[in-house]
Protein backbone atom coordinates (compact mmCIF):
# COMPACT_ATOMS: atom_id res chain seq x y z
CA UNK A 1 0.00 0.00 0.00
CA UNK A 2 2.83 2.37 0.79
CA UNK A 3 4.29 1.50 -2.59
CA UNK A 4 1.00 2.50 -4.22
CA UNK A 5 1.17 5.85 -2.43
CA UNK A 6 4.60 6.52 -3.91
CA UNK A 7 2.97 6.65 -7.34
CA UNK A 8 0.77 9.58 -6.45
CA UNK A 9 3.19 11.31 -4.08
CA UNK A 10 4.99 13.51 -6.66
CA UNK A 11 1.68 14.86 -7.98
CA UNK A 12 0.40 15.50 -4.44
CA UNK A 13 3.59 17.41 -3.60
CA UNK A 14 3.30 19.44 -6.79
CA UNK A 15 -0.32 20.43 -6.20
CA UNK A 16 0.32 21.21 -2.54
CA UNK A 17 3.39 23.36 -3.12
CA UNK A 18 2.47 25.06 -6.40
CA UNK A 19 -1.33 25.25 -6.31
CA UNK A 20 -2.64 25.12 -2.74
CA UNK A 21 0.14 26.86 -0.83
CA UNK A 22 0.25 29.86 -3.22
CA UNK A 23 -3.41 30.52 -2.52
CA UNK A 24 -2.87 30.20 1.22
CA UNK A 25 0.23 32.40 0.96
CA UNK A 26 -1.63 35.09 -0.92
CA UNK A 27 -4.50 35.08 1.57
CA UNK A 28 -1.91 35.59 4.30
CA UNK A 29 0.01 38.23 2.35
CA UNK A 30 -3.21 40.13 1.74
CA UNK A 31 -3.31 41.01 5.46
CA UNK A 32 0.23 42.45 5.47
CA UNK A 33 2.30 45.25 4.11
CA UNK A 34 4.35 43.23 1.68
CA UNK A 35 6.77 44.35 -1.00
CA UNK A 36 9.24 42.39 -3.08
CA UNK A 37 12.10 44.57 -1.90
CA UNK A 38 11.42 44.55 1.83
CA UNK A 39 9.41 41.37 2.31
CA UNK A 40 6.57 40.80 4.74
CA UNK A 41 6.22 43.68 7.23
CA UNK A 42 3.36 44.99 9.40
CA UNK A 43 0.10 43.15 9.86
CA UNK A 44 -2.61 45.54 8.69
CA UNK A 45 -5.72 43.35 8.86
CA UNK A 46 -8.32 44.17 6.24
CA UNK A 47 -6.80 47.48 5.15
CA UNK A 48 -6.04 46.22 1.63
CA UNK A 49 -9.63 45.11 1.23
CA UNK A 50 -11.09 48.40 2.43
CA UNK A 51 -8.65 50.23 0.13
CA UNK A 52 -10.12 48.24 -2.75
CA UNK A 53 -13.62 49.56 -2.00
CA UNK A 54 -12.49 53.13 -2.62
CA UNK A 55 -10.02 52.32 -5.40
CA UNK A 56 -11.59 53.72 -8.58
CA UNK A 57 -9.05 51.90 -10.79
CA UNK A 58 -10.03 48.57 -9.25
CA UNK A 59 -13.71 49.18 -10.08
CA UNK A 60 -12.73 50.38 -13.54
CA UNK A 61 -10.75 47.17 -14.07
CA UNK A 62 -13.72 45.06 -12.97
CA UNK A 63 -15.92 46.91 -15.43
CA UNK A 64 -13.44 46.55 -18.29
CA UNK A 65 -13.01 42.84 -17.58
CA UNK A 66 -16.77 42.25 -17.50
CA UNK A 67 -17.23 44.18 -20.75
CA UNK A 68 -14.50 42.12 -22.38
CA UNK A 69 -16.13 38.84 -21.30
CA UNK A 70 -19.58 40.04 -22.36
CA UNK A 71 -18.33 41.11 -25.83
CA UNK A 72 -16.13 38.14 -26.44
CA UNK A 73 -17.87 35.03 -25.18
CA UNK A 74 -21.26 35.36 -26.94
CA UNK A 75 -19.73 36.43 -30.27
CA UNK A 76 -17.13 33.68 -30.12
CA UNK A 77 -19.65 30.96 -29.25
CA UNK A 78 -22.12 31.98 -31.97
CA UNK A 79 -19.35 32.18 -34.60
CA UNK A 80 -17.80 28.87 -33.62
CA UNK A 81 -21.19 27.15 -33.62
CA UNK A 82 -21.93 28.54 -37.09
CA UNK A 83 -18.53 27.41 -38.35
CA UNK A 84 -18.92 23.98 -36.76
CA UNK A 85 -22.29 23.52 -38.50
CA UNK A 86 -20.82 24.75 -41.79
CA UNK A 87 -17.75 22.53 -41.60
CA UNK A 88 -19.08 19.35 -40.02
CA UNK A 89 -19.58 17.60 -43.34
CA UNK A 90 -16.58 16.44 -45.33
CA UNK A 91 -17.01 18.77 -48.30
CA UNK A 92 -14.02 19.72 -50.45
CA UNK A 93 -11.76 22.11 -48.60
CA UNK A 94 -13.47 21.73 -45.22
CA UNK A 95 -10.35 20.12 -43.78
CA UNK A 96 -8.19 23.05 -44.89
CA UNK A 97 -10.57 25.57 -43.33
CA UNK A 98 -10.62 23.59 -40.09
CA UNK A 99 -6.81 23.65 -39.94
CA UNK A 100 -6.83 27.39 -40.66
CA UNK A 101 -9.26 28.02 -37.78
CA UNK A 102 -7.08 26.01 -35.40
CA UNK A 103 -3.77 27.65 -36.34
CA UNK A 104 -4.17 30.77 -34.15
CA UNK A 105 -5.13 28.53 -31.26
CA UNK A 106 -1.85 26.59 -31.31
CA UNK A 107 0.19 29.78 -31.72
CA UNK A 108 1.18 31.62 -28.59
CA UNK A 109 -0.99 34.42 -27.37
CA UNK A 110 2.02 36.73 -27.28
CA UNK A 111 2.73 36.22 -30.99
CA UNK A 112 -0.95 36.84 -31.74
CA UNK A 113 -0.86 40.03 -29.67
CA UNK A 114 2.36 41.28 -31.27
CA UNK A 115 1.19 40.70 -34.85
CA UNK A 116 -2.28 42.14 -34.29
CA UNK A 117 -0.82 45.19 -32.57
CA UNK A 118 1.22 45.74 -35.73
CA UNK A 119 -1.82 45.16 -37.94
CA UNK A 120 -3.75 47.74 -35.91
CA UNK A 121 -0.90 50.29 -36.13
CA UNK A 122 -2.43 53.69 -36.87
CA UNK A 123 0.04 54.51 -39.69
CA UNK A 124 1.70 51.34 -40.93
CA UNK A 125 -0.75 48.60 -39.98
CA UNK A 126 -2.05 46.12 -42.50
CA UNK A 127 -5.64 46.97 -41.56
CA UNK A 128 -5.04 50.52 -42.84
CA UNK A 129 -4.31 48.94 -46.19
CA UNK A 130 -7.65 47.10 -46.17
CA UNK A 131 -9.47 50.28 -45.10
CA UNK A 132 -7.77 52.12 -47.94
CA UNK A 133 -8.84 49.42 -50.40
CA UNK A 134 -12.52 49.97 -49.52
CA UNK A 135 -12.12 53.75 -49.62
CA UNK A 136 -11.95 54.53 -45.91
CA UNK A 137 -9.44 56.88 -44.29
CA UNK A 138 -6.85 55.78 -41.72
CA UNK A 139 -8.19 54.93 -38.28
CA UNK A 140 -6.58 54.67 -34.87
CA UNK A 141 -7.47 51.48 -33.02
CA UNK A 142 -5.30 50.77 -30.01
CA UNK A 143 -4.67 54.44 -29.27
CA UNK A 144 -8.36 55.33 -29.28
CA UNK A 145 -10.05 54.85 -25.90
CA UNK A 146 -13.38 53.84 -27.45
CA UNK A 147 -11.86 51.34 -29.89
CA UNK A 148 -9.01 49.72 -27.96
CA UNK A 149 -11.13 47.21 -26.05
CA UNK A 150 -13.12 46.07 -29.11
CA UNK A 151 -9.82 45.76 -31.01
CA UNK A 152 -8.35 43.54 -28.30
CA UNK A 153 -11.59 41.54 -28.25
CA UNK A 154 -11.44 40.85 -32.00
CA UNK A 155 -7.88 39.60 -31.65
CA UNK A 156 -8.83 37.32 -28.77
CA UNK A 157 -11.82 35.89 -30.67
CA UNK A 158 -9.45 35.16 -33.56
CA UNK A 159 -7.12 33.42 -31.11
CA UNK A 160 -9.62 31.40 -29.05
CA UNK A 161 -12.26 30.50 -31.63
CA UNK A 162 -10.51 27.24 -32.53
CA UNK A 163 -10.97 25.92 -29.00
CA UNK A 164 -14.76 26.32 -28.84
CA UNK A 165 -14.93 25.27 -32.51
CA UNK A 166 -13.25 21.86 -31.96
CA UNK A 167 -15.37 21.08 -28.93
CA UNK A 168 -18.65 22.08 -30.60
CA UNK A 169 -17.67 20.15 -33.73
CA UNK A 170 -17.06 17.01 -31.65
CA UNK A 171 -20.42 17.63 -29.94
CA UNK A 172 -22.23 17.98 -33.28
CA UNK A 173 -20.70 14.79 -34.62
CA UNK A 174 -21.86 12.92 -31.53
CA UNK A 175 -25.55 13.67 -32.30
CA UNK A 176 -27.05 10.58 -33.98
CA UNK A 177 -28.17 11.23 -37.56
CA UNK A 178 -31.51 9.45 -36.88
CA UNK A 179 -32.71 12.39 -34.75
CA UNK A 180 -32.42 14.72 -37.73
CA UNK A 181 -34.15 12.24 -40.00
CA UNK A 182 -37.00 11.93 -37.50
CA UNK A 183 -37.36 15.72 -37.35
CA UNK A 184 -37.40 15.98 -41.15
CA UNK A 185 -40.05 13.27 -41.40
CA UNK A 186 -42.12 15.37 -38.97
CA UNK A 187 -41.89 18.16 -41.55
CA UNK A 188 -39.30 20.33 -39.84
CA UNK A 189 -37.13 22.54 -42.05
CA UNK A 190 -33.39 22.89 -41.50
CA UNK A 191 -33.73 25.83 -39.10
CA UNK A 192 -36.38 24.09 -37.01
CA UNK A 193 -34.29 20.92 -36.88
CA UNK A 194 -31.35 23.02 -35.73
CA UNK A 195 -33.42 24.66 -32.99
CA UNK A 196 -35.31 21.61 -31.80
CA UNK A 197 -32.67 18.87 -32.24
CA UNK A 198 -29.18 20.37 -32.42
CA UNK A 199 -29.41 23.02 -29.70
CA UNK A 200 -31.02 20.89 -26.96
CA UNK A 201 -28.73 17.94 -27.60
CA UNK A 202 -25.69 20.19 -27.77
CA UNK A 203 -26.61 22.03 -24.56
CA UNK A 204 -24.18 20.23 -22.20
CA UNK A 205 -21.30 20.89 -24.60
CA UNK A 206 -22.38 24.51 -25.12
CA UNK A 207 -22.55 24.96 -21.36
CA UNK A 208 -19.04 23.57 -20.96
CA UNK A 209 -17.71 25.93 -23.63
CA UNK A 210 -19.48 28.99 -22.24
CA UNK A 211 -18.27 28.36 -18.69
CA UNK A 212 -14.66 27.61 -19.64
CA UNK A 213 -14.48 30.55 -22.05
CA UNK A 214 -15.98 32.92 -19.50
CA UNK A 215 -13.44 31.79 -16.90
CA UNK A 216 -10.50 31.93 -19.34
CA UNK A 217 -11.57 35.31 -20.67
CA UNK A 218 -11.95 36.75 -17.21
CA UNK A 219 -8.22 36.14 -16.74
CA UNK A 220 -7.10 37.93 -19.91
CA UNK A 221 -3.66 39.47 -19.45
CA UNK A 222 -1.16 39.02 -22.27
CA UNK A 223 -2.87 41.01 -25.08
CA UNK A 224 -3.40 43.94 -22.73
CA UNK A 225 0.21 43.80 -21.55
CA UNK A 226 1.51 43.66 -25.11
CA UNK A 227 -0.95 45.77 -27.10
CA UNK A 228 -2.10 48.61 -24.85
CA UNK A 229 -0.52 48.40 -21.36
CA UNK A 230 -4.01 49.00 -20.02
CA UNK A 231 -4.45 52.27 -21.92
CA UNK A 232 -5.55 54.56 -23.37
CA UNK A 233 -7.13 56.16 -20.29
CA UNK A 234 -7.41 52.77 -18.54
CA UNK A 235 -9.92 51.70 -21.18
CA UNK A 236 -8.34 48.23 -21.44
CA UNK A 237 -7.06 47.90 -17.88
CA UNK A 238 -8.39 44.42 -17.07
CA UNK A 239 -8.22 42.98 -13.56
CA UNK A 240 -5.24 40.63 -14.03
CA UNK A 241 -3.24 43.43 -15.66
CA UNK A 242 -4.03 45.67 -12.70
CA UNK A 243 -2.87 42.92 -10.32
CA UNK A 244 0.38 42.60 -12.29
CA UNK A 245 0.86 46.35 -12.19
CA UNK A 246 0.34 46.57 -8.43
CA UNK A 247 2.59 43.60 -7.69
CA UNK A 248 5.44 44.00 -10.14
CA UNK A 249 5.37 47.64 -11.25
CA UNK A 250 4.42 49.32 -7.95
CA UNK A 251 6.05 46.56 -5.86
CA UNK A 252 2.94 46.26 -3.68
CA UNK A 253 2.62 42.50 -3.28
CA UNK A 254 0.25 42.81 -0.34
CA UNK A 255 -2.35 44.70 -2.33
CA UNK A 256 -1.73 42.50 -5.40
CA UNK A 257 -2.39 39.44 -3.21
CA UNK A 258 -5.62 40.91 -1.87
CA UNK A 259 -6.71 41.64 -5.46
CA UNK A 260 -5.83 38.06 -6.47
CA UNK A 261 -7.92 36.68 -3.62
CA UNK A 262 -10.90 38.81 -4.67
CA UNK A 263 -10.43 37.78 -8.33
CA UNK A 264 -10.38 34.12 -7.28
CA UNK A 265 -13.59 34.51 -5.30
CA UNK A 266 -15.30 36.35 -8.17
CA UNK A 267 -14.33 33.60 -10.60
CA UNK A 268 -15.57 30.82 -8.36
CA UNK A 269 -18.90 32.68 -8.05
CA UNK A 270 -19.12 33.26 -11.82
CA UNK A 271 -18.53 29.60 -12.68
CA UNK A 272 -21.02 28.50 -10.02
CA UNK A 273 -23.71 30.92 -11.24
CA UNK A 274 -23.13 30.09 -14.91
CA UNK A 275 -23.40 26.38 -14.24
CA UNK A 276 -26.59 26.83 -12.23
CA UNK A 277 -28.10 29.21 -14.75
CA UNK A 278 -27.34 27.04 -17.76
CA UNK A 279 -28.20 23.65 -16.29
CA UNK A 280 -32.04 23.81 -16.05
CA UNK A 281 -32.25 24.34 -19.80
CA UNK A 282 -30.52 21.07 -20.64
CA UNK B 1 -31.12 17.25 -45.99
CA UNK B 2 -31.04 14.05 -48.06
CA UNK B 3 -34.68 13.29 -47.28
CA UNK B 4 -35.78 16.79 -48.30
CA UNK B 5 -33.99 16.45 -51.63
CA UNK B 6 -35.73 13.16 -52.31
CA UNK B 7 -39.11 14.78 -51.71
CA UNK B 8 -38.25 17.61 -54.02
CA UNK B 9 -36.95 15.17 -56.63
CA UNK B 10 -40.17 13.13 -56.51
CA UNK B 11 -42.28 16.22 -57.24
CA UNK B 12 -40.77 16.55 -60.72
CA UNK B 13 -42.16 14.15 -63.34
CA UNK B 14 -42.09 13.48 -67.07
CA UNK B 15 -40.93 16.20 -69.47
CA UNK B 16 -39.76 18.57 -66.74
CA UNK B 17 -37.27 16.04 -65.48
CA UNK B 18 -34.48 16.88 -67.95
CA UNK B 19 -34.88 20.61 -67.29
CA UNK B 20 -34.86 20.19 -63.56
CA UNK B 21 -31.70 18.10 -63.77
CA UNK B 22 -29.83 21.04 -65.33
CA UNK B 23 -31.42 23.38 -62.79
CA UNK B 24 -30.24 21.19 -59.93
CA UNK B 25 -26.79 20.98 -61.49
CA UNK B 26 -26.66 24.77 -61.83
CA UNK B 27 -27.84 25.28 -58.28
CA UNK B 28 -25.29 22.79 -56.98
CA UNK B 29 -22.57 24.58 -58.97
CA UNK B 30 -23.68 27.92 -57.52
CA UNK B 31 -23.62 26.55 -53.99
CA UNK B 32 -20.15 25.09 -54.56
CA UNK B 33 -18.82 28.44 -55.78
CA UNK B 34 -20.42 30.32 -52.89
CA UNK B 35 -19.02 27.80 -50.47
CA UNK B 36 -15.59 28.12 -52.04
CA UNK B 37 -15.68 31.90 -51.59
CA UNK B 38 -16.88 31.56 -48.01
CA UNK B 39 -14.19 28.99 -47.21
CA UNK B 40 -11.50 31.23 -48.69
CA UNK B 41 -12.64 34.28 -46.73
CA UNK B 42 -12.77 32.33 -43.46
CA UNK B 43 -9.34 30.78 -44.01
CA UNK B 44 -7.82 34.14 -44.93
CA UNK B 45 -9.21 35.79 -41.78
CA UNK B 46 -7.39 33.23 -39.65
CA UNK B 47 -4.22 32.99 -41.74
CA UNK B 48 -3.49 36.53 -42.98
CA UNK B 49 -1.65 37.56 -39.80
CA UNK B 50 0.71 34.59 -40.30
CA UNK B 51 1.16 35.25 -44.01
CA UNK B 52 1.97 38.90 -43.31
CA UNK B 53 4.35 37.91 -40.50
CA UNK B 54 6.29 35.23 -42.39
CA UNK B 55 6.76 37.17 -45.63
CA UNK B 56 7.37 40.36 -43.64
CA UNK B 57 10.27 38.67 -41.87
CA UNK B 58 11.92 38.00 -45.24
CA UNK B 59 11.93 41.55 -46.68
CA UNK B 60 13.41 44.92 -45.78
CA UNK B 61 11.45 47.16 -43.44
CA UNK B 62 11.23 49.94 -46.01
CA UNK B 63 9.64 47.47 -48.39
CA UNK B 64 7.02 46.43 -45.80
CA UNK B 65 5.86 50.03 -45.50
CA UNK B 66 6.31 51.09 -49.12
CA UNK B 67 3.77 48.64 -50.54
CA UNK B 68 1.13 49.04 -47.83
CA UNK B 69 -1.03 51.09 -50.24
CA UNK B 70 -2.67 50.15 -52.48
CA UNK B 71 -3.60 46.70 -51.23
CA UNK B 72 -2.11 44.18 -53.62
CA UNK B 73 0.18 41.28 -54.17
CA UNK B 74 3.25 43.13 -52.92
CA UNK B 75 1.56 44.25 -49.72
CA UNK B 76 2.40 40.73 -48.63
CA UNK B 77 4.88 39.27 -51.06
CA UNK B 78 8.52 40.41 -50.96
CA UNK B 79 10.18 41.83 -54.07
CA UNK B 80 13.67 41.51 -52.68
CA UNK B 81 14.18 38.60 -50.31
CA UNK B 82 16.53 39.01 -47.37
CA UNK B 83 17.55 37.15 -44.23
CA UNK B 84 18.89 40.27 -42.50
CA UNK B 85 16.23 40.21 -39.76
CA UNK B 86 17.09 36.63 -38.91
CA UNK B 87 20.79 37.52 -38.84
CA UNK B 88 19.92 40.39 -36.47
CA UNK B 89 17.91 38.33 -34.01
CA UNK B 90 20.50 35.55 -33.92
CA UNK B 91 23.20 38.14 -33.18
CA UNK B 92 25.02 37.29 -36.42
CA UNK B 93 25.06 40.85 -37.73
CA UNK B 94 26.83 43.87 -36.26
CA UNK B 95 23.49 45.52 -35.58
CA UNK B 96 22.09 42.48 -33.82
CA UNK B 97 25.19 42.21 -31.66
CA UNK B 98 24.99 45.88 -30.75
CA UNK B 99 21.40 45.33 -29.59
CA UNK B 100 22.56 42.32 -27.56
CA UNK B 101 20.22 39.93 -29.38
CA UNK B 102 20.79 36.20 -29.17
CA UNK B 103 17.49 34.54 -30.00
CA UNK B 104 19.28 31.26 -30.75
CA UNK B 105 20.03 31.00 -27.06
CA UNK B 106 16.44 31.91 -26.14
CA UNK B 107 15.15 29.35 -28.60
CA UNK B 108 17.30 26.76 -26.89
CA UNK B 109 15.95 27.88 -23.50
CA UNK B 110 12.42 27.34 -24.80
CA UNK B 111 13.38 23.83 -25.89
CA UNK B 112 15.06 23.05 -22.55
CA UNK B 113 12.06 24.23 -20.56
CA UNK B 114 9.52 22.50 -22.83
CA UNK B 115 11.47 19.24 -22.88
CA UNK B 116 11.90 19.38 -19.10
CA UNK B 117 8.20 19.85 -18.54
CA UNK B 118 7.03 17.29 -21.11
CA UNK B 119 9.41 14.58 -19.86
CA UNK B 120 8.79 15.14 -16.15
CA UNK B 121 5.08 15.49 -16.74
CA UNK B 122 5.02 12.22 -18.68
CA UNK B 123 6.73 10.41 -15.82
CA UNK B 124 4.81 11.83 -12.87
CA UNK B 125 1.37 12.16 -14.45
CA UNK B 126 1.55 8.64 -15.83
CA UNK B 127 2.37 7.36 -12.35
CA UNK B 128 -0.45 9.41 -10.84
CA UNK B 129 -3.01 8.33 -13.43
CA UNK B 130 -1.94 4.69 -12.97
CA UNK B 131 -2.51 5.07 -9.23
CA UNK B 132 -6.05 6.37 -9.75
CA UNK B 133 -6.97 3.98 -12.57
CA UNK B 134 -5.55 0.76 -11.14
CA UNK B 135 -4.14 0.71 -7.61
CA UNK B 136 -6.05 0.09 -4.38
CA UNK B 137 -5.74 2.70 -1.67
CA UNK B 138 -7.98 3.79 1.23
CA UNK B 139 -9.83 7.08 0.59
CA UNK B 140 -8.62 7.19 -2.99
CA UNK B 141 -11.59 9.38 -3.92
CA UNK B 142 -10.44 12.05 -1.51
CA UNK B 143 -7.07 12.13 -3.18
CA UNK B 144 -8.75 12.34 -6.57
CA UNK B 145 -10.81 15.29 -5.36
CA UNK B 146 -7.61 16.91 -4.03
CA UNK B 147 -6.14 16.65 -7.54
CA UNK B 148 -9.19 17.61 -9.57
CA UNK B 149 -10.11 20.67 -7.49
CA UNK B 150 -6.93 22.28 -8.81
CA UNK B 151 -8.50 22.10 -12.29
CA UNK B 152 -10.70 24.95 -11.19
CA UNK B 153 -7.94 27.14 -9.82
CA UNK B 154 -7.76 30.00 -12.28
CA UNK B 155 -4.39 30.11 -13.91
CA UNK B 156 -3.38 33.72 -14.55
CA UNK B 157 -4.91 34.94 -11.31
CA UNK B 158 -2.59 32.72 -9.27
CA UNK B 159 0.63 33.95 -10.92
CA UNK B 160 1.34 36.51 -8.19
CA UNK B 161 0.71 33.93 -5.41
CA UNK B 162 2.87 31.39 -7.27
CA UNK B 163 5.65 33.93 -7.54
CA UNK B 164 5.55 34.47 -3.76
CA UNK B 165 6.09 30.73 -3.21
CA UNK B 166 8.76 30.32 -5.90
CA UNK B 167 10.65 33.27 -4.46
CA UNK B 168 10.42 31.76 -1.00
CA UNK B 169 11.95 28.56 -2.39
CA UNK B 170 14.64 30.75 -3.97
CA UNK B 171 13.94 29.37 -7.43
CA UNK B 172 13.25 32.68 -9.17
CA UNK B 173 15.51 33.45 -12.12
CA UNK B 174 16.36 29.79 -12.76
CA UNK B 175 15.30 27.17 -15.30
CA UNK B 176 13.74 25.34 -12.36
CA UNK B 177 11.23 28.12 -11.80
CA UNK B 178 9.88 27.53 -15.32
CA UNK B 179 9.82 23.72 -15.05
CA UNK B 180 9.08 22.66 -11.48
CA UNK B 181 5.59 24.20 -11.06
CA UNK B 182 4.30 22.17 -14.03
CA UNK B 183 5.79 18.69 -13.46
CA UNK B 184 2.34 17.42 -12.59
CA UNK B 185 -0.90 18.56 -14.19
CA UNK B 186 -4.49 17.86 -13.14
CA UNK B 187 -5.59 18.03 -16.81
CA UNK B 188 -3.07 15.41 -17.89
CA UNK B 189 -3.80 13.09 -14.96
CA UNK B 190 -7.52 13.39 -15.66
CA UNK B 191 -7.05 12.62 -19.37
CA UNK B 192 -4.69 9.71 -18.75
CA UNK B 193 -7.07 8.10 -16.23
CA UNK B 194 -9.62 7.86 -19.05
CA UNK B 195 -7.08 6.28 -21.42
CA UNK B 196 -5.84 3.79 -18.79
CA UNK B 197 -9.36 2.68 -17.89
CA UNK B 198 -9.87 1.50 -21.48
CA UNK B 199 -7.06 -1.04 -21.10
CA UNK B 200 -8.40 -4.51 -20.16
CA UNK B 201 -7.90 -5.22 -16.46
CA UNK B 202 -7.11 -8.90 -17.14
CA UNK B 203 -3.74 -7.91 -18.59
CA UNK B 204 -2.30 -6.32 -15.49
CA UNK B 205 -4.08 -8.72 -13.11
CA UNK B 206 -2.36 -11.63 -14.84
CA UNK B 207 1.01 -9.88 -14.58
CA UNK B 208 0.36 -9.13 -10.91
CA UNK B 209 -0.31 -12.81 -10.22
CA UNK B 210 2.99 -13.62 -11.89
CA UNK B 211 4.62 -11.47 -9.24
CA UNK B 212 5.44 -8.43 -11.38
CA UNK B 213 5.87 -5.12 -9.53
CA UNK B 214 3.57 -2.13 -10.14
CA UNK B 215 6.36 -0.26 -11.86
CA UNK B 216 7.08 -3.22 -14.10
CA UNK B 217 3.38 -3.53 -15.06
CA UNK B 218 3.17 0.19 -15.74
CA UNK B 219 6.20 0.01 -18.02
CA UNK B 220 5.46 -3.22 -19.85
CA UNK B 221 1.65 -3.39 -19.96
CA UNK B 222 0.01 0.01 -19.47
CA UNK B 223 2.37 2.44 -21.20
CA UNK B 224 2.76 0.48 -24.48
CA UNK B 225 -1.03 0.24 -24.81
CA UNK B 226 -1.61 3.92 -24.03
CA UNK B 227 0.84 5.39 -26.57
CA UNK B 228 -1.81 7.38 -28.53
CA UNK B 229 -3.06 8.92 -25.30
CA UNK B 230 0.46 9.73 -24.17
CA UNK B 231 1.25 11.35 -27.54
CA UNK B 232 -1.91 13.45 -27.25
CA UNK B 233 -1.20 14.75 -23.76
CA UNK B 234 2.48 15.37 -24.53
CA UNK B 235 1.48 17.42 -27.54
CA UNK B 236 -0.94 19.54 -25.51
CA UNK B 237 1.57 19.90 -22.69
CA UNK B 238 4.32 20.96 -25.12
CA UNK B 239 2.10 23.55 -26.72
CA UNK B 240 1.00 24.86 -23.33
CA UNK B 241 4.50 25.27 -21.99
CA UNK B 242 6.10 26.52 -25.24
CA UNK B 243 3.50 29.28 -25.43
CA UNK B 244 3.64 30.37 -21.80
CA UNK B 245 4.33 34.08 -21.44
CA UNK B 246 3.13 35.62 -18.19
CA UNK B 247 4.89 33.17 -15.88
CA UNK B 248 8.40 33.35 -17.42
CA UNK B 249 7.96 37.13 -17.74
CA UNK B 250 7.70 37.50 -13.96
CA UNK B 251 9.73 34.47 -12.82
CA UNK B 252 12.88 35.16 -14.87
CA UNK B 253 14.69 38.48 -15.34
CA UNK B 254 17.97 37.11 -16.65
CA UNK B 255 17.83 37.38 -20.47
CA UNK B 256 20.35 34.53 -20.85
CA UNK B 257 17.89 31.96 -19.56
CA UNK B 258 14.71 33.70 -20.70
CA UNK B 259 12.44 31.88 -23.17
CA UNK B 260 11.77 33.03 -26.72
CA UNK B 261 8.16 34.15 -26.17
CA UNK B 262 9.26 36.80 -23.68
CA UNK B 263 12.25 38.19 -25.57
CA UNK B 264 10.32 38.65 -28.82
CA UNK B 265 7.92 40.92 -27.00
CA UNK B 266 10.82 43.22 -26.04
CA UNK B 267 11.41 44.13 -29.72
CA UNK B 268 8.29 46.26 -29.70
CA UNK B 269 8.12 49.00 -27.10
CA UNK B 270 5.90 52.04 -26.73
CA UNK B 271 8.68 54.16 -28.28
CA UNK B 272 9.91 51.99 -31.12
CA UNK B 273 9.06 48.84 -33.01
CA UNK B 274 11.65 46.86 -34.93
CA UNK B 275 9.21 45.51 -37.49
CA UNK B 276 11.44 43.09 -39.33
CA UNK B 277 13.04 41.65 -36.21
CA UNK B 278 9.65 41.31 -34.52
CA UNK B 279 8.28 39.46 -37.55
CA UNK B 280 11.33 37.20 -37.62
CA UNK B 281 11.21 36.49 -33.88
CA UNK B 282 7.46 35.83 -33.96
CA UNK B 283 7.89 33.45 -36.90
CA UNK B 284 10.65 31.66 -35.02
CA UNK B 285 8.43 31.33 -31.95
CA UNK B 286 5.34 30.11 -33.77
CA UNK B 287 6.37 28.14 -36.85
CA UNK B 288 7.77 25.11 -34.91
CA UNK B 289 4.49 24.68 -32.99
CA UNK B 290 2.39 25.17 -36.11
CA UNK B 291 4.39 22.52 -37.99
CA UNK B 292 4.12 20.03 -35.12
CA UNK B 293 0.40 20.76 -34.93
CA UNK B 294 -0.13 20.21 -38.66
CA UNK B 295 1.78 16.92 -38.53
CA UNK B 296 -0.11 15.62 -35.49
CA UNK B 297 -3.45 17.40 -35.91
CA UNK B 298 -5.44 14.20 -35.43
CA UNK B 299 -4.05 13.62 -31.92
CA UNK B 300 -4.37 17.26 -31.09
CA UNK B 301 -8.04 17.58 -32.04
CA UNK B 302 -8.90 14.40 -30.18
CA UNK B 303 -7.09 15.62 -27.09
CA UNK B 304 -8.83 18.99 -26.96
CA UNK B 305 -12.23 17.49 -27.75
CA UNK B 306 -11.97 14.86 -25.04
CA UNK B 307 -10.47 16.86 -22.20
CA UNK B 308 -11.18 20.48 -22.88
CA UNK B 309 -7.55 21.46 -22.38
CA UNK B 310 -6.71 24.79 -23.80
CA UNK B 311 -3.18 25.74 -24.75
Amino acid sequence: MMIAFLFILPAIINFTVFRYIPIAASVRASFYEYSLLRGLRDFIGLDHYSRMLSDATFWQSLQVTSLFVLYKVPIQIVLSLALAVLLQRETIGAGVVRSAILTPMVTSIIVGSIIWAMMYHSQLGLIQSFLNAVGLPRQAFLSDASRALPAVTVMMIWKDLGFSFIILLAGLKAIPQTYYEAALVDGANAWEAFRRVTIPLLMPVLMFVVVTQAVFSFQVFVPVYQMTRGGPLDSTKVLVYYIYQQGFRFQDMGYASALSVVALIIMVIISYLLMRWLRPQT
Amino acid sequence: MAVAEQHRGAAFTGSTQAESATMVKLRRGGITILRGILFTVISLFFLIPFIWMIFGSLRRETEIFQYLYPLGWHTFFPIEWTLEHYRDIFGMSAEGQRAGLNFGRNLMNSFIVSAGVVVSSLVFNTMGAYFFARLKFPRKNWLLAFVLVTLFVPFEVTMVPLYIVVRYLNLQNTYWSMIVPWFASPFVIFALIQYFRDIPYELDEAALLDGASYLHILRTVIVPLAIPGLVTVSLLEFQFIWNLFYWPLIAVQNQDIQVLQVVISSQTTQEQTFWGRTFAGSALASVPVILIFLALQRYYVRGVASTGIKG
